[in-house]
This record gives C-alpha cells, sequence and structure tokens, in this order.
C-alpha cells in the first residue's frame, strides 16, 4: 500500500494554487487534509502525477463574518470549525453535523473544503450546506463561480468542480437564533452514516413554526432535501404526531442506495425515523433558544 | 520523481531528511529517522496506531506526507516518554492494563497525551471520544478508558 | 506468593514508551523488501506470467514464480489429524497453474523498497483463463458445480452418532429445529503479518525473524521445505501485535521469504500491509448449523441432532479443520446429553483459506445450541436459566467423557462444579432482578448462556530456568507471546518458589536458538502447561541450591531454605549464599569441584540451571463459564446497545488476576465484534467485499458497554499441578448467544436472530409487526 509516484508542490497563494493547477493540467489534483485523498493514493485508488498542496495557504483558512454572511475558507479544518464559537452561535447546524465527521486526529487535519469537494454521499457536510443553501466559491484562472450547494453536488465523489477550480470559500447565512440537529444511524459511531438527517427549526413568537429545514443524507447520492415536509410543519406546533404526520410525505421513492449489507427497504425505514429525530430535536433547540 | 529535503523539528530535534513526495510522514519516521514507536496498523486512516502530533494537533501519521512536515513541529511516543521511566498516561495504563500486545499503544498513548494537554479534567465521554479513532484489538479499551480517568483525577488532585 | 497476585506487566514499559520491536521495527544492512503478488481472480488458469518488464525496473532484485521453486518441493502440509484425508486440498506457496481465491501468491517480487515492489507488480504480465467462482459451500456441493480441486469440493463428511437420537427425538415432549449461521470473520490482529529472513551463505545459516505460535514447529516445518537441518535454522519471534489464533499457521509466506532470502543471500523482507492481510490471513467461522434440540416433559433435554456446514475457502491449511471439528466434538456443551448426533460437512470454496479464530468452533457451536436452548424454553414456557439448570453435568459426574473427539484427543471434561458456578453466576449478576422492559421507547432484554471451553491442549511443553553468577534468572521458554502477558505471569510462577522478585526475572521466548523444543502458543496453553514446566523447573532450582549449598556448608537439607534469592540456615538472620554464589559453585570447570581423580564427567557441574520437559494431559482442561447480558433494542430501527456485560467461570486457579480479567474483557470485545459487526463479505464473483478496516468493521471505545467480571477458583484440576485452567477464549466464546438471547428476550422474538452479524437491518426484520 504505497503510492505510485507524483511530484509534489506547495504553493503559498492561491492564484500560485491556480497557475499550477492550469500549467500541470488534468493529471494534476489538489490535496486538503488528506484523510480521504492519502487512502485513496496509498490503495492506488488515484494516481495523479502531480499533486497541489493546499495546506500552506493561509487565505484559504479563515472563518470570517461580513454582515451576515460567513465565510468560511474551503481550508478551515474540521476541529478548527467544529471549536469555532462563531460556528456554533451562527451556524449549529455545521457544528453538530461536524460532531459526526470521524475523530479527533481526522478532524484536525481534515478541512470543510476537502469534505464537500470529496463529495462522499454519506458525508455530513453536503447536507449541512444544501440545509443552509449555502454558496459555494470557486476559483480558477478565469475567475469566479460561485454556485449554490444544491447544483454543487452532483452524485457520488461528483461535485460542479471543473478542472482547474479550487473550492476557495464557502459563504453561509448566519442562522443565530434557530435550533439544529444533525441525526445519523452509522454501525459504528464516527463511521459514515447509513442514513442521516440534518434538520433546522425556527420558531414564530407563539412557538409555532416559522420555518424548517430538512435533509436526509446517504441515501442516494446525493443529500435529500424534503420541503413538502417542513411545507406541512409551518405555522404547526411541534410534536411527535406533528412531526410524525408531516413526515408521512416524505417522498421515499428519492431513496436509491441498494447494497447487499443496507437494503433500500431498510434505508426507507430509518430515513424517516432520522428526520423524526432530527426535527425534534432541532426544535427542542429552538425552544431552548427562545427561553 | 523529485526528491524533496524536508526540515522539521521531531521531539524537539531538528532533523532535515530526503524523502520521495509519495513516502508518507510514518513512513518516514520509522525508515529513516528511527522513530518505529509510531506504528502502521493500516496505512488507510482507520486503525489509528500511527498517531502522533503535529503543530499540537493529533494527527494521522499514515494520512500525511513527509513532504508536508517541512517546518513542523512533531512529537511522537518517544518524545511523549520521559527519559526514564513512564509519564503519567503510560504509569495508568500500565497500572490499569490497558495495553495487552502493545500494537495500538503508542497510538493511545499520543491521543490521550493530547487530551491532557487541552483538558486535564475530561468526563468519561471525554475520553471516550478522544480514543474513538483508535482501535484496540486486545483489550476491550476499558483499561485505557479506566487509566484515562484515574490520570485526570491525579491532575485535579495535583492542582 | 506471587502466584495470584494482581501485578502490572513488566513487558508494559517498553511498549508504552514506544519501544517495542516488531517485525517492521527491525532492518539489515542491504535489506531488500520483498512483495507477494497475488491473484486478482477468485478462480482461473494461469497460462503464462512474464516478468521481464518488471525486472527491467531500476531497484527491482528479482521476481520470483512457482517455476523457481523446486519442482519436488510439495504443498505445506497440515500438521494435525484431520477427520479423513485432507492432503488433496493442501497449498503450495506459490500457485502452480491455477489459483483458487482472490489473494492466493503467485509471485514474490523483491526491490530496494516496498514502493518499487508495488510499481513492478503492476508490470508483472499474468495471461489468466478464468474459471466460474464458488461462493457458497451449498453451490459447492451440488453435482454439476464446478470442481476447485480435482478431489471434488466435498473435503470431509463425517460426525458422530451417540446413544439412540432417532429413539430420543420420538419420544421428545417437546423439539425445537432452528438454523444458525455464523459468518466469516477473523482474528484481524493490529499488526499485519511481516518477516525477515537472512541468509549466511558461507556457514549455510538461516535466520528468520516474524510471529508465529509455534516457532519450532515451523522452523522444523520450514528445515524440510528447504532441505536445510533444523539447527542451521533460527526462527525468532520479535513482539507480536496480536495472534487470537491466526498466527499459527505455516502460511506460504513463511517459506517464500526464506527461499527468497536463501536464493539472494541477502536480508529480506516482508510487510504485509492490510488490504494484503485481508485476503492472506486465515478467515474462520463460516458456519452453518440445522439443530434439533428435544426434551421430555420435565424440561430434562434428551438429544441434540445437528448439521454442521463449514466453508473452508480455497485450501486446507496447516490447521485442518479444526474449527468444525471443535465445534462437532463440543456441541453438547455443559448440559448430560447422551443421544448425540452429528454431521459435518466440510467444503471447498474459492474464498480465502481459513483456520482458527480465538474460541475455534467454540464461538460457533456455542451460539447455535444456547440460542436453540433459549427456544426450547419459550416453547416449553420454562425459565431460561431453569432449563439450563436442570440440565448441566453435575459435579459428581466429572470427569465427563463426552464421547466424541477432536484432533485425536477425547473430549474429557475433567473437572468443575458446573451447577455451583450457574448458581454462583446467576446471583452475581442479578438474574433474577426484575428490570424496566422498555425505556424512551427502546426495549429492553436480558440473555445468558452457559458453556465449556477447553485450554492446555497439546503434547509437551518445555522449559529451561538458568540462575547466572549474580543470581540473575531468566526463563526460556518454548512458548510465545502476543501479548498475553507471559513475561510477567511466568516470572511471577518462578518468582513464587524461588522467592526472587519478578523484576528480576527475565523471560525469554519464541526463540529456537534458545531451547531445543518448544510446544509455543495456543488454545490457552501457556499457563498449563509452560506454567507446570515452570513450577517444575523452579523447584529443580530450588533443590539444586539447597543441595549445593548442603554440601558445601556441610549442614543437613532439611535445616537450609531458599529465601530472597539466597539460601539461609533456617534460625540464622543472615543467609548462607545467594543464589549467584550456588551458581558460581556449580558452573562447569570450577576448580573447588573439580576434584580429582576421576570425576572428568562432573554430573552436577551443568550451572544452577534446569531444563524440564513436560507431557500435556490428553484431553486438556475444561473450563465452565456463563455470560450474561442486557441490551436495549430500538423496535424502529434495529439499532441495539449493549448496557452491561458479565462473564463468570471457575479457572481453577488465577496466576494473575489482573491479566485474567484483561483477557476476559477483550475476549468480550471480539466476541461482540463478532456478534455485531465484523464479515468478511464476497461478491458472486468472489471478490472480496469487506477488504478495509473502513468496511470491516471491529469495535472501537463506542461499542463496548462496561464489563464485570466473576472468576472463581473453586475447582482445581488435577491434570496441572499450578490447577489452571486457560482464560483466554472464555470471552469471545459466548458473546453471540449471550447477545442473541437478550435481543430475542427484548424483543419476544425470536425470528431473524440466528444469523450472525446482528446488523440493525437484521435486528429491525426481527421485530415483531405489533411492535414496528
Ligand atoms: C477514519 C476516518 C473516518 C472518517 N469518517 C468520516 C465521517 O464520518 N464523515 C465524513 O464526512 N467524512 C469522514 N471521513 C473523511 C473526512 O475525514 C475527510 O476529511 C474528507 O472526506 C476529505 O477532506 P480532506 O480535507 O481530508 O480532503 P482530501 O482528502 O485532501 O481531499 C479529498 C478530495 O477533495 C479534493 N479537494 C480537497 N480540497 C479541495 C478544494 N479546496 N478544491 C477542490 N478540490 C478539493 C481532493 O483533490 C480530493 O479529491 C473520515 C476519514 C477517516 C480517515
Ligand atoms: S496506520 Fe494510520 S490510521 Fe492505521
Ligand atoms: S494492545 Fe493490542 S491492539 Fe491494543
Amino acid at each position: 500500500m504505497k503510492p505510485a509516484p507524483f511530484e509534489y508542490f506547495a504553493p503559498r497563494t492561491l492564484d500560485e494554487a491556480l497557475d499550477l493547477l492550469e500549467s500541470e493540467g488534468s493529471e494534476a489534483r489538489v490535496i486538503a487534509g488528506g484523510q480521504s485523498l492519502v487512502p485513496m493514493l496509498a490503495l492506488r485508488l488515484a494516481r495523479p502525477e502531480v499533486l497541489i498542496d493546499l495546506n500552506r495557504i493561509p487565505e484559504l483558512s479563515r472563518i470570517r463574518q461580513e454582515g451576515s454572511t460567513i465565510h468560511i475558507g474551503a481550508m478551515t479544518r474540521q476541529a478548527h470549525a467544529l471549536a469555532s464559537s462563531l460556528v456554533f452561535e451562527q451556524l449549529p447546524l455545521l457544528h453538530y453535523g461536524l460532531q459526526n465527521v470521524g475523530h479527533p486526529p481526522t478532524r484536525a487535519r481534515g478541512t470543510l473544503g476537502g469534505s464537500l469537494s470529496h463529495a462522499d454521499p454519506a458525508a455530513e457536510t453536503p447536507a449541512v450546506m444544501l440545509a443552509y443553501k449555502a454558496d459555494m466559491v470557486l476559483k480558477s484562472k478565469q475567475g469566479e463561480r460561485i454556485i449554490p450547494a444544491d447544483e454543487f453536488t452532483l452524485g457520488t465523489f461528483d461535485t460542479a468542480i471543473e478542472p482547474g477550480e479550487i473550492l476557495a470559500e464557502i459563504r453561509v447565512q448566519a442562522k443565530p437564533n434557530e435550533g439544529a440537529a444533525l441525526v445519523e444511524l452509522s454501525r459504528r459511531k464516527g463511521d459514515f452514516a447509513m442514513a442521516s438527517a440534518a434538520a433546522r427549526v425556527s420558531l414564530a413568537a407563539d412557538g409555532t413554526c416559522a420555518e424548517a429545514h430538512l435533509i436526509v443524507g446517504a441515501v442516494a447520492p446525493v443529500p435529500l432535501r424534503f420541503d413538502a415536509v417542513t411545507d406541512a410543519l409551518k405555522g404547526q406546533k411541534f410534536s411527535e404526531a406533528v412531526v410524525r404526520e408531516a413526515l408521512e410525505l416524505m417522498d421515499l421513492e428519492l431513496f436509491e442506495f441498494d447494497n447487499e449489507d443496507i437494503s433500500l427497504e431498510y434505508r426507507r425505514k430509518i430515513g424517516p425515523v432520522m428526520a423524526e429525530r432530527a426535527l425534534l430535536q432541532a426544535f427542542k433547540r429552538a425552544e431552548g433558544m427562545q427561553k | 520523481m523529485t526528491l524533496h529535503q524536508v526540515s522539521f523539528t521531531v521531539n524537539g530535534k531538528k532533523v532535515s531528511v530526503e524523502v520521495e513526495p509519495r513516502q508518507t510522514l510514518a513512513d518516514v519516521l520509522r525508515g529513516q529517522l528511527g522513530l518505529t514507536g509510531t506504528h502502521l496498523g493500516c496505512e488507510h486512516g482507520v486503525c489509528g496506531a500511527c498517531t502522533i502530533i503535529v503543530n499540537g494537533e493529533p494527527a494521522r501519521g499514515c494520512l500525511m506526507l513527509g513532504v508536508q512536515a517541512e517546518g513542523a513541529e512533531i512529537l511522537t511516543v518517544e518524545g511523549a516518554s520521559p527519559d526514564e521511566g513512564l509519564s503519567l498516561i503510560q504509569e495508568a495504563l500500565r497500572e490499569f492494563h490497558g495495553l495487552q500486545c502493545g500494537f495500538c499503544t503508542p497510538g493511545m498513548v499520543m491521543a490521550l497525551h493530547h487530551l491532557f494537554s487541552v483538558n486535564t479534567s475530561p468526563t468519561e465521554e471525554e475520553i471516550k471520544e478522544a480514543i474513538s479513532g483508535q482501535l484496540c484489538r486486545c483489550t476491550g479499551y476499558q483499561g485505557i478508558v479506566n487509566a484515562a480517568k484515574a490520570v485526570a483525577q491525579r491532575l485535579q488532585a495535583q492542582q | 506468593m506471587t502466584i495470584g497476585a494482581r501485578i502490572p506487566r513488566v513487558e508494559d514499559a517498553r511498549f508504552l514508551r514506544g519501544e517495542g520491536r516488531y517485525v517492521a521495527d527491525l532492518a539489515m544492512p542491504f535489506m531488500v523488501e520483498a512483495y507477494v503478488l497475488r491473484s486478482p481472480y477468485p478462480h482461473a488458469i494461469i497460462r503464462s506470467i512474464d516478468a521481464s518488464e518488471a525486472l527491467k525496473l531500476e531497484g527491482v532484485e528479482a521476481v520470483f514464480t512457482a517455476a523457481d521453486v523446486p519442482a519436488d518441493l510439495g504443498p505445506i502440509v497440515c500438521r494435525i489429524p484431520t477427520h479423513g484425508d485432507l492432503s488433496p486440498y493442501l497449498q503450495h506457496p506459490l500457485a502452480q497453474d491455477r489459483v483458487r481465491y482472490v489473494g492466493e501468491p503467485i509471485a514474490v517480487i523483491v526491490a530496494k523498497s516496498r514502493a518499487i515492489c508495488e510499481d513492478a507488480a503492476e508490470l508483472v504480465e499474468i495471461d489468466f483463463d478464468p474459471l466460474p467462482a464458488i461462493t457458497s459451500p451449498y453451490r459447492a456441493i451440488e453435482p454439476n458445480a464446478e470442481p476447485i480441486h480435482e478431489a471434488g469440493n466435498l473435503a470431509g463428511d463425517w460426525g458422530f452418532d451417540l446413544g439412540n437420537v432417532e429413539e430420543a427425538l420420538k419420544s421428545a415432549a417437546y423439539t425445537v429445529q432452528e438454523s444458525f449461521s455464523v459468518q466469516r470473520h477473523t482474528a484481524m490482529p493490529m499488526e499485519t503479518r511481516g518477516l525477515l529472513a537472512s541468509y549466511d551463505r558461507g556457514r549455510n545459516l538461516l535466520e528468520v525473524h516474524g510471529a508465529t505460535k509455534v516457532v519450532h514447529t515451523n522452523r522444523n516445518m520450514l528445515a524440510g521445505m528447504l532441505g536445510m537441518s533444523e539447527q542451521d535454522i533460527r526462527l525468532v519471534e520479535p513482539d507480536v501485535g496480536g495472534s487470537f489464533g491466526a498466527r499459527g499457521e505455516f502460511y506460504p509466506e513463511d517459506f517464500l521469504i526464506p527461499f527468497a532470502a536463501k536464493r539472494l543471500c541477502k536480508p529480506v523482507r516482508w510487510i504485509e500491509d492490510r488490504v494484503e492481510h485481508f485476503g492472506a490471513i486465515n478467515h474462520s467461522r463460516d458456519s452453518d448449523f440445522v439443530v434439533t434440540v428435544a426434551a421430555d416433559e420435565n424440561g430434562i433435554i434428551t438429544a441434540f441432532d445437528v448439521k454442521l456446514v463449514t466453508d473452508m475457502g480455497g485450501y486446507i491449511r496447516t490447521h485442518g479443520d479444526v474449527v468444525p471439528s471443535h465445534a462437532a466434538a463440543c456441541f453438547p456443551g455443559p448440559y448430560k446429553v447422551r443421544n448425540y448426533r452429528i454431521n459435518t460437512k466440510t467444503v471447498m470454496t474459492n474464498k480465502t483459506p481459513t483456520g482458527t479464530y480465538r474460541a475455534p468452533g467454540m464461538f460457533e457451536a456455542n451460539f447455535a445450541r444456547e440460542r436453540a436452548i433459549d427456544r426450547l424454553a419459550d416453547k416449553m414456557g420454562l425459565e431460561r436459566a431453569e432449563l439450563r439448570r436442570r440440565n448441566l453435568i453435575p459435579a459428581e459426574m466429572m470427569p465427563w467423557h463426552v464421547g466424541t473427539e477432536s484432533v485425536k484427543r477425547p473430549t474429557i471434561f475433567d473437572s468443575g462444579d458446573y451447577p455451583a458456578v450457574f448458581e454462583k453466576a446467576l446471583a452475581g449478576y442479578g438474574w433474577d432482578a426484575p428490570f424496566e422492559r422498555e425505556e424512551n421507547g427502546w426495549l429492553r432484554g436480558r440473555g445468558l448462556c452457559a458453556f465449556v471451553e477447553p485450554s492446555g491442549l497439546g503434547a509437551f511443553e518445555g522449559v529451561r530456568l538458568e540462575v547466572d553468577q549474580r543470581g540473575n534468572v531468566t526463563i526460556f521458554s518454548g512458548s510465545s507471546n502476543q501479548g498475553q502477558g507471559h513475561e510477567t505471569v511466568l516470572a511471577q510462577i518462578v518468582s513464587s518458589i524461588i522467592d526472587v522478585p519478578v523484576e528480576k526475572i527475565a523471560v525469554r521466548h519464541g526463540d529456537t536458538g534458545i531451547i531445543t523444543f518448544g510446544g509455543g502458543t495456543y488454545a490457552s496453553r501457556t499457563a498449563v502447561l509452560c506454567g507446570e514446566a515452570l513450577y517444575n523447573a523452579s523447584h529443580g532450582i530450588r533443590d539444586k541450591a539447597l543441595k549445593t549449598a548442603s554440601a558445601k556448608f556441610n549442614i543437613p537439607v532439611e535445616e537450609l531454605e531458599l529465601r530472597e534469592g539466597a539460601v539461609w540456615q533456617a534460625g540464622k538472620n543472615e543467609p548462607l549464599i545467594t543464589l549467584g554464589g550456588i551458581a558460581r559453585i556449580l558452573m562447569p570447570g570450577n576448580p573447588e569441584f573439580l576434584k580429582p581423580p576421576s570425576d572428568k564427567n562432573i554430573p552436577d557441574h551443568d550451572g544452577l540451571v534446569v531444563t524440564s520437559y513436560i507431557r500435556g494431559v490428553p484431553g486438556g482442561t475444561w473450563a465452565f463459564a456463563v455470560h450474561i447480558a442486557d441490551v436495549l433494542v430500538d423496535p424502529r430501527t434495529g439499532e441495539t446497545k449493549v448496557e452491561k456485560y458479565f462473564v463468570a467461570c471457575d479457572v481453577g486457579r488465577q496466576l494473575n488476576p489482573l491479566i485474567v480479567e484483561g483477557q476476559l474483557i477483550g475476549g468480550v470485545a471480539q466476541g461482540l465484534g463478532g456478534t455485531f459487526l465484523e464479515e468478511l463479505t464476497y461478491s458472486e464473483d468472489g471478490q472480496l467485499t469487506t477488504g478495509t478496516f473502513a468496511d470491516y468493521m471491529m469495535p472501537n471505545v463506542y461499542n463496548m458497554p462496561p464489563v464485570s467480571t466473576l472468576v472463581l477458583e473453586d475447582v482445581k484440576p488435577e491434570g496441572n499441578v499450578l490447577g489452571v485452567k486457560g482464560v483466554g477464549e472464555i470471552g469471545p466464546s459466548g458473546v453471540a448467544a449471550a447477545i442473541g438471547n437478550a435481543i430475542a428476550d427484548a424483543l419476544k422474538s425470536n425470528t431473524g436472530l440466528n444469523i450472525l452479524p446482528f446488523t440493525p437491518e437484521r435486528v429491525l426484520s426481527a421485530v415483531p409487526t405489533v411492535t414496528r
């Protein structure tokens, strides 16, 4: 398990990285935290001829707030974002999502941008960003493209990132006053989920649901959004019965994955349960905010 | 394939080695610097036997490239051990039988070393989270968790 | 007395400091690395192999294929007795003209670095003719199935028929029939395999470093295969990152790497990587049972009627058919059932060959039997512990001859008071204590299982004990150590007899260069066999020391005693002489004793050294154990949470309770892995689909419940002086059974809980629809 040979560059600026990416062409690949890429190199499942290391570009790893927008550099470490009070207060769903990503040593190196770019269908971050309707800022020698989350993740290990492009930043609207939760079922905690659900809930002054978002991950090549469910919750007081009734509207036909060890039928059973738990937990947290 | 001269600090000593880009940091530490305490149980990031501390953060030695260590401060199990005898963490692991074959042990020691370097009074849940990415096939973890709880208690008592 | 003391291990310090020396930590000047090129096909004819491009790559030293090994080199022999002749199914170190599983060695590439080996491997051109792959043993024995070996795919078809099963079934008041399936999984030690071999051509000496449970046996096999004298090969076991049954084989690489070193006259190191390990290490378990159990109206079990099918994989390896053999021999477990019948089929398939994994055959059999007994209890409306209570072998029937045999040894449960231990276990756990059946929508259940576990098997064991001039004590043992704590336990035994502190006693083991014969380490035998040999040797040292002091000081032996590393005269407060002093006197050539005229052959002048070999008890010694667990089940998702786990056993005597407890808890963790998580699955076209740690899941810290133990020392086996029973396999052996019974209890349902592992999906499918 030793990687095939490759050349290595460690640019100091984004421009330098983009230059390299263009000049080295399609055989080049960027490395972020390496937590998914290095295993693939070791297994020789990935065989880039050139590796461009983004770890020495400080401008890619800042988290800052501008007005109501949070800008998260793609190279922000998962551990850093998890520990960030800005993230916890303004983007609680991201905080809860990251709790489920790997383990302390993998989070210490793994990046937010890497996770989104890798686009594992079971990964938590694409679901989180879809729930936030975040924008992905892609940079290349040709300039910048801003892609909304629902057009960014295209399929299993497939994103809108074009050759020559780097995911530079994720822009998310701050959502300080809502409850959020990410609930998942995996066979071993810290591993990829069999089904996950991400929920955001904000309440009106009277305690009814003002707005909610529900995403289910790990059941199809891309995370799935279930607006029908959350629309039905709007204006309602949360209860187990209300949530269960709304979840009747979940279109289980959208679930796709069917493996020998985890069947489609099973995912269709647990998907709604995860969703119910996420919604109820997010609601509880939203209530807590109001108090 | 270009060779790279890489300089970094490991266990307080400055070193400079020539590496191929494809060599992992763990391979460089083990093969070129003789620091064989960092073990390789899987080389794909899951077992945690290779866990070391890079610039104060825990990291999988098998998922970093040697070239990426340029300028870094690295701590391995050799550096986390006192000149003689055992550290508080190591002593507790021995006392509570937190190891059998010893293969996962350096990774465990480093994961706990990091935990206690940022949190001297971790809860049981925090201890579990800190070692959740470290696989041990021998002990069933109970002795390891008990050892870490004892370390926390002893650190509290010292304060 | 330090036997029985709960002391931390002496070997721990080096592991904690990162100073353990595992095979991958060893290196030699001019060493080159080897890589084993393995079959990507589960079943294929090899038409040709062309390594010319690989050989051109800079840094490549050699590529060896079957054409390079001596034509008369036979396959790797099976070294234990099997049911019937399994020789047609043995594996050659390198595939000859056909491959039979993904991962079968085809060539050995040697190069300057492992990375270059892997580069070269991509350049070796092999022309394969793929054949249909068979991954199911049932498919394999269909009449039209592609034969994997010329002798056919049914390697063994045998069994036992004791008492009168037919009659018992006919007259039974209750019968239950159930099918059970124990998935393929395996030991998966954290350290992969590896070897470092070097050859000194001038002296014709071969030195091999690498883990194996049985250094002497493997050395002897290697000598035979290389045509060398046994004494010209030294096999050394370095520190080893776990074994759990998987390191006892003579694997193909155990020949290939020394062979390459000898051919190249260079040190050759092979360090298996994890992905390789998945296809190369023995797999295990993979057994299906159909169990019929019959009982009379009083809840007395009158018969077990069993069918067992074990998937052996592509070849028979050195451990032959131990797994089904033990399962078949021990199936009736701790119950006094005289009508027992089993038919066993061992079947070849296109998967990695199988061998032993901790509690081989027992984990499997216990699962099937104990689940079936719970079903029987349900059917009878009898409390589950009560049904077992009525059937346990009573103490007065010991030793209990089951009437079966495994590896040509009769199954004899030598000692124990099973009913007493059973009651203590139930009381210790609070089996009868009421509990909440439901919590936040999750259902709680309680399960138990009872079983008997063998230990201390094997023909003999030997040690040599030496005291040097300075009084340092060294144990030279024929056993080996893969993490079980032998360095501590063996020192404890010696310490307790010659009264030298444990820290002053060094243990050397796992090295054919230090002792002529050794049995090795398997089946929890070290404490039992090595312990007894060491006990004898320690007494030998003691007697020798006292006799020598007696002669020197002219004091009768009866007035002398050995303590604190010295010989004392009773009642005096100064020692007469230290053990080091005695050792000096006993040094050969010591003029003090070289008394004329004719004492050239000074029989007593062989140092303060004693060698002791002891013979094993044919049936070993058997420990009775009970596992109990509480499990919560989410009826909506099939998630489970083991809340607490309990193991009770009678081990005769504990040498070190800390280590015993560690073995039990660690064993439970492995049992839980096999119960919930671990599975080696194959696609229909014969590819292993769980080939990394990302998809072969072993328990992490979150998967572990609190485990408590009740270790009893009630009945000492008479077969060994220390009165010990091995504990290594008690931990995993009953886990699947206890957990399965607990989940079934929680769900008040049994369907679907007969197939391991209990994935959430399987558990959910067992939830009765009304509850869902
Ligand atoms: C033991 C273990 C457990 C894990 N568990 C989980 C889990 O539960 N959930 C989960 O989501 N993940 C999990 N992961 C994976 C996660 O840790 C990775 O961090 C993540 O998938 C990739 O992030 P990275 O920064 O390491 O990216 P890398 O591995 O460096 O890169 C991944 C891919 O993205 C590309 N890429 C990276 N950054 C950019 C960029 N800025 N622009 C364009 N392309 C880019 C790379 O070229 C590469 O193809 C686990 C990993 C391990 C080792
Ligand atoms: S060797 Fe690095 S995680 Fe296993
Ligand atoms: S002590 Fe052996 S793997 Fe942890």
